[in-house]
């Protein structure tokens, strides 16, 4: 904690930058630099690196950023350094295990590697969505109920007793309370009191989180986000959350927001800076695991060639430099109720598995609506267990990614997205169970995927 | 004389904030007008980089880049074109306030329409994120703002839009300002019930719908 205070004091005595200044001049143009610098270059046919000498000297890359540049405070216009010796520490005591949840249903996470015999782990949820609060429970517990999903997360309450809740308002503390019951009565009604969560998603400032930080709604083996701002930037408000959990004792997951296509340019850049993210973040949010989550710029989707590649080079770039605990999220473009969105997830799923990477999702329809259900949650799963279990090598995987994008491409270029209906319209909301339809296109995509081969 | 437009178009291009504010101080030496400079030189080189953002091959430093060399090169012709505008009233080009709307702050596709707008030739004011409702508002009203652009990308920062609208009209204000709304789960149905003027689902629309808005197209 002494530390931490410690790099509060260096967020008002740093070097003064203003924040265009530090977007051009320090993040673009570094990226630039060591882009250059370490030749790095991507290719959209293969969308999972097997270069193992380009996935090192990303990460020499973003180690050389996180030491050069250190994190921006918005709140105060200043740089906070961090030296060498701060950073390599970070890496060094960056938690090999940790364990989520309680009792029977406790999971442990680890830092994967390449080809790893131990499985991922699976969170289940629509993180951040917004979700009404007539069906939120519902929501929650169709992701609680099934077998393969091993973590909860969840959407974000934007009403209360049909009031809207503005950010920041003493509405958005009742909120996030709300959503902690929930999802307790969820695990509770599903057999599973102990199951791990990422949570307190509706907290949007920090006024949520710190009002939940309790044994009865976040428990101390419960994770919360600490997100960073773009690129490599922090405020008070999020330095907030992990001096409140530090205190408290709670998980902190990072959730650095990388754009492809911004400040680092295409995904080379971006991966560097995702690298280097995640670095100051061990320090800065007081990161127990990370959440690996790039998004493109035009497309926000996970499920891009481009983010694919850069999801890809970060997990392997820590799984073989310095193995941390990373959890890569899923948000396909297309919502619940597509086929689409069962193609979206199935190659988001096999990258992240053997990237490395736990998996989060599925966010579906760029978790901006409620399009959201159980059902792709366990797809995502049994597409990464199967993949997981073949031994799939990264070439097999980049086959199985390129012959799936060309069955979901195209939904980047559809006017009007492809939202697909919200949870409602997907389940029935007595029985939990996917409306025939929905159910129906499930198993068209698995025989479809078993007879190719990509299942079982 | 081509040759000075070309250069600096190409300056902007290349987001060079140095190379084109020496280019305009030339052509201005050579005679070249003011509103010559801003429409044949600068305005193709933003409308180059706009359209490379718009295909993909130009990325967010590249747009603010030339953003910045816009800037640079407005600083010496502004003076020069408001002397030509006095006189010509249909030169004048609209201000735009643009903000994130308190406690959000999501501000990537806030940066790309401001520059976008930038691009399109307006005065835009930018004022970051997480900015107070009534920061917006004054700011509108000290810098004779036309237009006031509001991004929001969370369901629970949306009502602040509303709020800015209903605030504007207490203070007796909502005739004077056009606003615009916009991000990611904003819809015209909705930015209608609030009562906005309009929105639009990026960067190009945005401009599209500020021209519309001044009566510009
Ligand atoms: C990047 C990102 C972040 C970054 C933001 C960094 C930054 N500096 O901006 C970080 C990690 C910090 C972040 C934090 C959070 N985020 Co966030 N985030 C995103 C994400 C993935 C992409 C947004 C983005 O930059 N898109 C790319 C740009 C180019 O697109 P754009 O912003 O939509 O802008 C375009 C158009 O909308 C339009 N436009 C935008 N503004 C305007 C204005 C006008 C006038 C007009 C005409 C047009 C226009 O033109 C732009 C250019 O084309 C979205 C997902 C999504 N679907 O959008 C979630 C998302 C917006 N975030 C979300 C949430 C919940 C959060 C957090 C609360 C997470 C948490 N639980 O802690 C916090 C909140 C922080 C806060 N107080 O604001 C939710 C919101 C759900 C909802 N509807 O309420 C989303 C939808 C995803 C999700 N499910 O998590 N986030």
């Amino acid at each position: 904690m002494r530390d931490y205070l410690e790099l509060l004091d260096r967020a008002y005595t740093g070097e003064y930058i203003s924040e265009e200044n530090w977007d051009l001049e320090k993040v673009a143009a570094t990226a630039r630099r060591l882009v250059k610098k370490y030749r790095l270059e991507w290719d959209r046919n293969q969308v999972i690196p097997t270069d193992e000498g380009l996935i090192d000297a990303v990460f020499q890359a973003g180690l050389e950023m996180a030491i050069e540049l250190g994190v921006y405070c918005r709140s105060t216009e200043r740089i906070i350094h961090l030296s060498l010796q701060e950073i390599e520490e970070g890496l060094r005591t960056m938690p090999q295990s940790l364990v989520m949840g309680e009792g029977k249903d406790a999971r442990t996470l680890y830092a994967r590697r390449i080809g790893d015999e131990r499985p991922p782990l699976f969170f289940g949820g629509s993180p951040g969505s917004p979700i009404p609060e007539e069906y939120f429970l519902e929501n929650v517990l169709s992701y609680a109920q099934e077998p393969l999903i091993d973590l909860l997360t969840c959407g974000t309450l934007t009403e209360i007793g049909g009031r809207a809740v503005r950010t920041g308002q003493p509405l958005e503390i009742v909120a996030t309370r709300r959503e902690l019951q929930y999802l307790r009565t969820a695990l509770s009604r599903v057999g599973r009191p102990g199951m791990g969560m990422l949570a307190a998603q509706s907290s949007v400032s920090e006024l949520g989180d710190l009002a939940v930080a309790h044994p009865d709604l976040l428990r101390r083996c419960d994770s919360h986000l600490v997100p960073l701002l773009n690129e490599l930037k922090l405020d008070f408000r999020n330095m907030a959350r992990a001096v409140n959990s530090w205190e408290y004792g709670m998980i902190n997951a990072s959730l650095p927001c990388v754009i492809v296509g911004g400040l680092g340019g295409g995904p080379p850049g971006s991966a560097v800076i995702n690298v280097a993210s995640f670095i100051v973040s061990n320090l800065v949010c007081l990161a127990d695991y990370h959440i690996l989550h790039p998004i493109h710029i035009r497309h926000v989707a996970t499920s891009t060639r481009e983010v694919l590649w850069v999801i890809s080079a970060v997990g392997q770039a820590f799984a073989r430099n310095a193995p941390a605990i990373i959890v890569a999220d899923i948000y396909p473009k297309s919502g619940a109720g597509t086929i689409e969105l069962l193609y979206e997830t199935a190659a988001n799923a096999i990258v992240n598995s053997v990237s490395a990477c736990h998996i989060e999702g599925c966010g579906s329809a760029d978790g901006k609506l409620p399009h959201c259900s159980g059902l792709e949650a366990r797809w995502m799963a049994e597409v990464a267990l199967a993949s997981w279990r073949r031994k799939i090598t990264l070439e097999e995987a980049n086959t199985w990614v390129l012959r799936l994008l060309d069955k979901y491409e195209k939904v980047f270029t559809q006017e009007g997205g492809n939202p697909g209906k919200p949870f409602d319209q997907v389940y029935d909301l007595k029985s939990l169970r996917p409306t025939v339809e929905w159910q129906a296109l499930y198993d068209q995509v698995k025989t479809e995927l078993k007879a190719e081969g990509l299942i079982d | 004389m081509a040759n000075f437009l070309e250069r600096i178009c190409q300056a902007v291009v290349e987001g060079d904030d140095v190379s084109v504010v020496e280019y305009v101080q030339e052509a201005l030496q050579a005679g070249e007008s003011p509103l010559r400079i801003l429409n044949e030189g600068l305005m193709p080189g933003a409308d180059i980089v706009g359209k490379r953002f718009e295909e993909g091959e130009y990325f967010l430093p590249d747009l603010m880049l030339a953003g910045r060399a816009l800037k640079a090169a407005m600083e010496i012709l502004k003076p020069l074109l408001a002397a030509a505008a006095a006189a010509d009233a249909t030169l004048k080009k609209a201000k735009i306030v643009i903000a994130t709307v308190q406690t959000d702050i999501h501000d990537i596709g806030k940066n790309i329409v401001a520059s976008m707008l930038a691009a399109a030739g307006y005065d835009v004011i930018d004022l970051g994120v997480d900015v107070p409702l009534n920061s917006i508002i004054d700011k509108a009203e000290e810098t004779k703002a036309e237009i006031i652009a509001l991004s929001a990308l969370l369901t629970t920062s949306m009502p602040y839009m509303k709020d800015l609208i209903d605030l504007l009209q207490a203070r007796g204000l909502r005739q004077k300002y056009r606003v615009m709304v916009g991000g990611a789960s904003v819809t015209p149905e909705w930015a209608e019930s609030i009562g906005a003027d309009g929105t639009g689902r990026d960067a190009v629309e945005a401009v599209r719908l500020a021209r519309r808005l001044l009566g510009e197209a």
